[in-house]
């Protein structure tokens, strides 16, 4: 009984300074966007701001980062929902159906995943133009679901396959034809693959900067790091307050979708539970 | 059900198709109007040229023009111009793109080159063609920024030679053992790519004249540039960080502090001087307005026995027009609108910078700082600054070789002697 | 069981490869192309054959920059997954507020990198970081020193500060795992008298595969193609010496050296590709 205090009270411990850690930069981040223009940044008390709250409506006018989370969302939300079902559907397939064309799909996705975006730079942006998708939200999500779809082809088929056959087996035999076996057995329950999926791209999606430098050019069409990017001077520097105040302003709906998300996600997870 | 799916996927299959006849941008509300791109990576004129746009565009003259700002503007460029689409108007500027024509040749613009300062027109000359593909609107000066009230209270002025400033470091250290003589944010490597391009660069240029050495470099002509010479420029140069870092004369932090930092010393007096452009006026007046009584501008001086204190005097936010562009007239209505001394005015004092229009009297700092400036700029050798450099071998990569003398890589003659390997192995 | 049902099934991955051949595949073979010219990226580009690959060999720089890379990654995937592995068993058991912790945890995941490294910059400066006032204000000696100036101090530094922005993701991708393991199987297990280390090896690790998988992969990709961290805390400086080989790509590309840049590029798929079929070949299921 003892011991058992002693481990959860080191538990705790743990558990306080990891959010101490991961909280630190933010406070920096905060005291920041609190800081008059004027404030020389390590003078006086480094842990109290000035409390400057005009910081926040400057940038906000200023990186018009209102219309850049709105195109971030857009991007961000279209682009995971055609990965997630193109990676779905293909994830299933690959599991389920070990041909040798799926084995290629598989292996062509993954080895794709890593090669340097970089390469198709030139390419990329003439086939773009071509298609007169440069400067458009949906070519932003074509490019953004195309790099995203061989990790979600990769999280769906390996938990697809560590899912029992014998669940595919009784849905046919109760009259469920393949694809159906699909969306009403196997879909449901690969909601954890679809947080995992979410969770490691969805971020960088909302975050990206290498492809909407190219694809997206005009300020009505920009997302958050384009956003951000004008308060980097050209020599050296950066508006540092009027950054931390727009980052701070983009990161607000962010936490805020991803506490909602998590009721779904721990749902998901629950439903998980036909593995063990 | 098998249906259903197999026209789901025919649609998605077909999405990228459907896309592709999607309506072209920026049409539907029946508007005939040209529409001019603009691309900058200037960030200190988004909003000023944003305000000139809406007012050029309310003009209702059959033209909008939007603009494009990128923070990577010369590296975006590249791709825009390999994949074929080159905006109307630009402000970035590449060599290679000149030698290939890709910019409208400007020469027969004598509605502007009649306004322009003559040294600005022949910084926006090409070397190889003595013709003129962009235009420059404003200059920019880099020099030796420094406090004038601790020069002031040890009865120090700017040195002109390389034994005198030290000397003039060593007294400012002696004094105010706190004070850092000479800040170098070392961090940023383009700062001292820069220090290399207005010292050891700007002996030759003094020495040689500009055009000259512009050729000598095109050509990498050794008996002119020397780079590697144990006596020479660079070496000299070298040497002379080495002396001022092994003094204690400079930031003990040279390679890990920023641009930001400079700043802020500089206004807390904790920075007695500091390299840097005019660029950096108003981040120096933000963070204490105060500043402009304080601030003194003062010339490189020679680390060479034979040379002169110099002075950079450069083009700033140059005009380029696309060779390619459908809309060349439209472009240059537009510019001619952007050149009126007005909108010159309005752009010089948001950009901080001096206008190269002689017709336009603009504000452009405290009239303290004006003065000093055009005192050293009157008092020293003009330099201009060079694009005519290899490309393999950028400002950029100059500076992370100073960063690698300065971490204790070097002695002074393997510099030099590296630096002319790079430059070589650039063309 | 129907042929037929069973055929169309297997095509569910088609419409996934057409948008790949369009978007990915189409562009990457006219840029691999590129890999055998002297393109500068501006002018024109002559056939070179295999010089850009030879030339890689004896380009010094590059030898530097994969010894960082790999010394980044091996630490970086190393430590991401054992951190991430240890948030996770710490998260999995009810503890109020437990929603907010792993939203706190996440959160460093969700802000760009490139921002995150300038704020740790902020933090980490050396003579003039956060931290180094902190310390003074609170009477301590700096033990940061100047970590620029260190090779393996620089890299350790990099590698935290990547360690702690995407712990959290991997945490999750853990804590979905481990939450998916039945309470039965952990309760039988102690009635048979298993003790807490038993349980671990022998049932949680097992059941843990495709979450390992998954974790083990993305991490082996990410740190090997870092540059978000590097550019911001370090420009890979001072010199050269924390260049990372995706930010020597990138700079080759917008230098003069396109053609040669995108050979750098298949080498680096090559160092990727390795450790990913190795650890897929491991974490491979049994059937």
């Amino acid at each position: 009984m003892k011991t058992d205090r002693i481990l959860s009270i080191i538990r705790i411990a743990a558990l306080v300074l990891i959010c101490l850690t991961c909280l630190v930069p933010f406070y920096v981040l905060l005291v920041l966007a609190l800081n008059s223009p004027s404030r020389i940044f390590y003078e006086g008390n480094i842990f109290v701001p000035d409390f400057f709250f005009s910081n926040f409506i400057e940038a906000w006018h200023e990186s018009r980062i209102g219309q850049a989370m709105v195109n971030s969302a857009i991007i961000t939300s279209g682009t995971l929902a055609l990965a997630i079902v193109l990676g779905g559907l293909a994830g299933y397939a690959i599991a389920r159906r070990k041909t040798r064309f799926n084995k290629f799909v598989f292996g062509l996705l993954l080895s794709c995943m890593m090669i340097p975006g970089i390469i198709n730079t030139v390419p990329l942006y003439t086939l773009m133009r071509h298609l007169h998708a440069v400067n458009t939200l949906y070519g932003m999500i074509l490019v953004c679901s195309t790099l995203a779809l061989p990790s979600a082809v990769f999280i769906y088929s390996t938990f697809i396959s560590s899912l029992p056959m014998e669940l595919d087996e009784a849905a046919v035999l109760d009259g469920c034809t393949g694809c159906s076996v699909f969306w009403r057995i196997i879909f449901p329950v690969m909601k954890p693959a679809t947080a995992s999926f979410v969770i490691l791209n969805g971020f960088g999606i909302w975050n990206n900067y290498s492809q909407s430098v190219f694809f997206l050019q005009s300020r009505s069409k920009q997302n958050i790091p384009q956003a951000l990017s004008v308060f980097f001077q050209q020599f050296g520097g950066a508006d540092w307050n009027m950054m931390a105040a727009t980052a701070t302003i983009a990161i607000i709906p962010v936490v805020a979708v991803f506490l909602v998300f998590q009721k779904q996600f721990i749902n998901g997870l629950a439903s998980g539970a036909v593995k063990g | 059900m098998k249906r259903t799916i197999t026209l789901a996927l025919a649609v998605l299959m077909l999405l990228p198709v459907a896309f592709a006849q999607g309506v072209p941008e920026g049409f539907g509300d029946g508007g005939k109007d040209v529409e001019l791109s603009f691309f900058t990576g200037k960030v200190e004129t988004i909003d000023v040229i944003d305000g000139i746009m809406d007012d050029f565009n309310a003009l209702g003259n059959g033209i909008t023009i939007e603009q494009e700002y990128q923070n990577d503007a010369s590296n975006i460029i590249k791709i825009k111009f390999a994949s074929g689409e080159v905006p109307d108007i630009m402000t970035t500027y590449e060599q290679e793109y000149v030698d290939q024509r890709q910019y409208l040749d400007l020469s027969d613009m004598n509605q502007w080159w009649d306004r322009l300062v003559p040294s600005m027109k022949d910084s926006c000359t090409d070397v190889n063609s003595g013709k003129q593909f962009r235009v420059c609107t404003n200059m920019t000066m880099a020099g030796f920024f420094y406090n004038k009230e601790i020069f002031d209270s040890l009865g120090l002025v700017p040195a002109t030679n390389w034994t005198d400033f030290v000397k003039n470091l060593e007294a400012i250290k002696e004094a105010y053992p706190e004070i850092d003589p000479w800040f170098i944010f070392g961090s940023e490597a383009w700062s001292l790519g820069h220090l290399i391009e207005f010292i050891p660069h700007g002996y030759l240029k003094a020495k040689y004249g500009a055009l000259e050495t512009k050729k000598a470099m095109l050509a990498n002509d050794k008996e002119v540039l020397g780079f590697g010479e144990p006596d020479g420029a660079m070496a000299a140069f070298a040497r002379g960080l080495l002396e001022v870092q092994q003094k204690g004369l400079i930031n003990s932090d040279v390679l890990t502090a920023t641009s930001d930092n400079c700043i802020e010393a500089f206004v807390k007096g904790e920075a007695a001087m500091f390299s840097n452009g005019m660029w950096c006026l108003s981040s120096i007046l933000a963070k204490d307005p105060s500043m402009a009584d304080k601030i003194g501008f003062a010339p490189y001086p020679s680390m060479m026995e034979d040379g002169v204190p110099v002075v950079l005097v450069a083009e700033d936010s140059g005009y380029s027009i696309s060779a390619s562009s459908a809309n060349q007239q439209q472009a240059i209505e537009f510019l001619d609108y952007l050149f009126s001394p007005d909108n010159q005015k309005r752009y010089s004092e948001a950009l901080g910078s001096p206008s190269a229009f002689t017709d336009v009297d603009a504000a452009w700092a405290p009239q303290s700082v004006v003065d000093g400036v055009n005192e050293a700029v009157a008092s020293a050798a003009n330099i201009g600054y060079t694009n005519e450099k290899p490309a393999g071998f950028t400002g950029d990569d100059a500076g992370r070789m100073v960063q690698d003398l300065l971490a204790g890589r070097y002695t002074a003659e393997e510099f030099a002697k590296a630096y002319e390997s790079a430059w070589d192995a650039g063309f | 069981m129907d042929v037929k049902h069973k055929d169309f099934v297997q095509f569910l991955s088609v419409p996934a490869l057409c948008l790949y051949l369009v978007f990915f595949v189409y562009p990457l073979i006219q840029g691999v192309g590129m890999s055998f010219t002297d393109w500068d990226g501006m002018g024109r580009a002559a056939f070179v054959g295999f010089d850009n690959y030879a030339a890689f060999f004896s380009d010094d720089r590059a030898m530097n920059d994969i010894r960082t890379t790999i010394i980044f990654a091996i630490a970086s995937a190393t430590l991401l997954n054992l951190v991430g592995l240890a948030y996770a068993l710490l998260m999995d058991r009810r503890f109020p507020l437990r929603g907010l912790v792993r939203v706190i945890i996440y959160l460093p995941a969700i802000i760009s990198p490139l921002i995150m490294g300038y704020i740790w910059y902020f933090l980490l400066q050396p003579q003039r970081g956060f931290l180094y006032h902190a310390l003074m204000q609170l009477g301590l000696p700096d033990f940061v020193g100047n970590w620029v100036l260190s090779y393996p101090k620089s890299l350790a530094v990099l590698v935290a500060v990547n360690v702690w922005q995407f712990a959290g993701m991997t945490m999750i991708i853990y804590l979905a795992g481990l939450q998916s393991i039945s309470c039965d199987l952990i309760d039988a297990a102690r009635i048979d008298g298993a003790g807490s280390t038993q349980i671990f090896f022998h049932i949680k690790l097992p059941l843990l595969v495709p979450a390992i998988r998954i974790n083990v992969v993305t991490n082996i990709i990410g740190s090997l193609s870092v540059f978000d961290i590097i550019m911001s805390l370090t420009q890979g400086g001072p010199g050269y010496s924390t260049e990372s080989l995706s930010i020597y790509i990138m700079r080759m590309c917008y230098g003069n050296k396109t053609g040669y840049s995108t050979a750098v590029a298949m080498m680096l798929f090559l160092i990727i590709l390795i450790p990913v079929l190795v650890s897929l070949r491991l974490t491979q299921s049994k059937d």
